[in-house]
C-alpha cells in the first residue's frame, strides 16, 4: 500500500491539453483569459497589418513576437515544424524568381558572384517581400494553433454575424475535423496493412491521396443527409429563429466574459492598425526604400 | 446510346418543385470542411510555396459547382481563406484577393454542366471534353492568370517571372485537378444525384 502511494506520488501532474484547429494548447493556457473575439482580432491584426510594413526589419521583429505570443500561450511550438519546408520552398523559388528575372532596370546596383550577376534592389525587394508574407503567414497561423472552432464560433457570434453563416461555419470547422478523423482511420488502417508512405515517389503519394478522396466523400454525403434530416427535427431554419419568431437562446456565448483587458487589447489593435494604414498610404512610410539594411547596402556600392 | 448518357439529370421531374433549405446549407458547409482539409493536405504534402504547382483543391471547387450549383460556388471562394491559411501558402489578405479567381474555378464546371446538359457522372466524350476543356482548361487558366497578378500586385513575384510562374500555376493544378476530378465524378456522382442536396439549378 504504501509502495503504490509512493508510485502515484512521484508521477508528474497530468497535464490538460485543449486540441486546437492546429495543435494542442495547455487548458491553463493563459491566452483562454482572453475573450475568443480579442483572439480573432489578433488574426486580423497580425495576418493582415504586414501589408502596409515592407519593412523587412519590423516584419521580422513581428515575427518574433508572434513566437513570443505563443510561448506566452504555452502552444507547443514544436507543432509549427510542419511549415518549416514551406518557409524553406517559398525563400528559395522566390529568390530563384528573383535572380532568374531580376527585370531590366539600367539603375540597378549589380555584382557578381560564382560567375552570376546579380542586382541588388530586385533582389533585397524579394528579401522584403519575403520577411512580409512570413510575418502575415505566422501572424494567421498563431490564431489556428490556439484556438478551436468553438472559439470561432463564439468570436463570430458575439460579433453579431447572422446565425446561418455562424451556423455554416461552425459546421464547416467540425466537418473538416470529423473528415480529418476518417482520414486518419484510413491512414492507420492502411500502414496496419505496411503501408510506407515514407518510401512513396511522389507520383505515387498524389495518387494515393486522390485514391482516399473516394470513401471519405462518401462518408461525407451520407453525413449530409444525416444531419440536415436531424436539423429539421430539431426545428432549425436558416434565420436561427424559432416558430413564435423569437431567437434561439445561445448557451456557448454565456460561457465567455468580455473583460477590459478585451476592450483594451481591442482598441489598441484598431488604433495601430489604423495609424499604419494611415502611415504608409498618406505619407509613404514603412516603404521598402527607408530600410536601414537596405541602405547600409546600397552604401557600399 | 446507353440509359445513363440519354438521362438528363438537370431536367424537373412533372409537378416538382425544388427550393433551397437547410440540406443546402449543410451540404455547402460539409463541402467547406472537405474542401479545407483537401487544400490544407494537397499544400503541405507538396510544398511549393504561394505559387500552387499542385493544389487538388481545384477539383473539389469543380465538382462541389456541378453537385451543388451556387452552394459549390461559395464552397469554392470560403474553403481556401481557411486552407490557406492552414496550410501556410498564403496570409490572409493573398487569400482575400483570390477570391473572384477561385468563384471562377468552382463556377467554370457547374456552368458548363448545367448549359449543355452533361452527366455528372461522365457517361459521354460531351461530358469528358466539358469537363476538361471548361472545367479544368479554362477554369485554371483564368484562376492562374488572377493568382500570378495578385503575386504581382502583392510583390511576390517579378514582372519579368509573371508568365513562368503562370506556366507553373496552371499546368501543376490542372493535373492534379483532373485525375482527382475524374475520380470524384466517375465513382460519387451516381450517389450524390440522388441526394436531396443535389441541385439541378443554380440554388436547388
Amino acid at each position: 500500500m504504501a509502495q503504490t502511494m509512493e508510485l502515484s506520488a512521484a508521477k508528474p501532474p497530468l497535464r490538460k491539453m485543449r486540441r486546437t484547429l492546429l495543435g494542442t494548447v495547455p487548458v491553463q493556457s493563459p491566452i483562454y483569459e482572453l475573450h475568443p473575439a480579442t483572439r480573432l482580432f489578433t488574426l486580423l491584426f497580425l495576418g493582415v497589418v504586414s501589408l502596409f510594413i515592407d519593412l523587412p526589419e519590423i516584419n521580422i521583429l513581428l515575427i518574433i513576437a508572434i513566437f513570443i505570443y505563443l510561448r506566452w500561450a504555452k502552444v507547443d511550438i514544436s507543432g509549427l515544424k510542419i511549415y518549416l519546408p514551406l518557409t524553406v520552398t517559398v525563400a528559395i523559388f522566390m529568390f530563384t524568381v528573383s535572380i532568374a528575372f531580376p527585370g531590366a532596370d539600367p539603375n540597378f546596383h549589380s555584382f557578381r558572384f560564382l560567375g552570376i550577376t546579380f542586382y541588388l534592389e530586385p533582389l533585397y525587394w524579394t528579401f522584403a517581400s519575403y520577411w512580409r508574407l512570413m510575418a502575415m503567414l505566422f501572424g494567421t497561423i498563431q490564431y489556428f494553433s490556439t484556438n478551436r472552432e468553438r472559439e470561432t464560433l463564439v468570436a463570430v457570434r458575439s460579433l453579431k454575424v447572422p446565425f446561418v453563416i455562424t451556423y455554416f461555419l461552425s459546421l464547416a470547422l467540425r466537418s473538416a475535423g470529423m473528415f480529418l478523423e476518417d482520414m486518419r482511420t484510413i491512414r492507420e488502417a492502411e500502414r496496419a496493412r505496411g503501408l510506407d508512405e515514407t518510401s512513396m515517389s511522389l507520383r505515387d503519394r498524389a495518387k494515393l491521396y486522390a485514391m482516399y478522396m473516394i470513401p471519405l466523400f462518401t462518408l461525407a454525403i451520407r453525413r449530409t443527409d444525416e444531419i440536415s434530416n436531424a436539423l429539421y427535427a430539431r426545428g432549425y431554419t436558416p434565420s436561427g429563429k424559432l416558430e413564435n419568431e423569437k431567437q434561439r437562446s445561445d448557451y456557448i456565448l454565456t460561457q465567455y466574459q468580455f473583460r477590459r483587458i478585451d476592450t483594451i487589447l481591442i482598441a489598441a489593435m484598431v488604433i495601430t492598425f489604423v495609424l499604419v494604414g494611415v502611415l504608409r498610404i498618406g505619407f509613404g512610410v514603412f516603404a521598402v526604400t527607408q530600410s536601414p539594411l537596405r541602405i547600409f547596402l546600397l552604401s557600399l556600392f | 446510346m446507353s440509359t445513363a448518357a440519354s438521362e438528363n439529370v438537370w431536367a424537373l421531374e412533372e409537378g416538382e418543385v425544388r427550393k433551397p433549405g437547410i440540406a443546402h446549407i449543410v451540404a455547402l458547409a460539409l463541402f467547406t470542411g472537405i474542401g479545407i482539409v483537401v487544400g490544407t493536405f494537397g499544400s503541405l504534402a507538396i510544398p511549393i510555396g504561394f505559387v500552387s504547382a499542385f493544389w487538388p483543391g481545384q477539383a473539389i471547387q469543380a465538382v462541389g459547382s456541378i453537385w451543388y450549383g451556387m452552394w459549390g460556388g461559395i464552397a469554392a471562394f470560403v474553403f481556401p481563406l481557411i486552407s490557406n491559411a492552414m496550410s501556410g501558402s498564403a496570409p490572409l489578405p493573398v487569400s482575400m484577393a483570390y477570391i473572384p479567381a477561385n468563384f471562377v474555378q468552382g463556377m467554370a464546371a457547374g456552368w458548363v454542366f448545367r448549359q449543355y446538359k452533361l452527366h455528372p457522372a461522365l457517361t459521354s466524350a460531351r461530358d469528358w471534353w466539358g469537363f476538361t476543356l471548361v472545367g479544368i482548361i479554362a477554369a485554371n487558366a483564368f484562376g492562374a492568370l488572377w493568382g500570378t497578378s495578385v503575386l504581382r500586385a502583392f510583390g511576390l513575384i517579378t514582372p519579368a517571372a509573371h508568365l513562368v510562374a503562370w506556366a507553373g500555376w496552371f499546368i501543376g493544378n490542372s493535373v492534379a485537378s483532373w485525375v482527382l476530378g475524374v475520380l470524384l465524378l466517375k465513382f460519387i456522382s451516381p450517389l450524390v444525384i440522388k441526394t436531396k442536396a443535389f441541385c439541378k439549378g443554380y440554388w436547388a
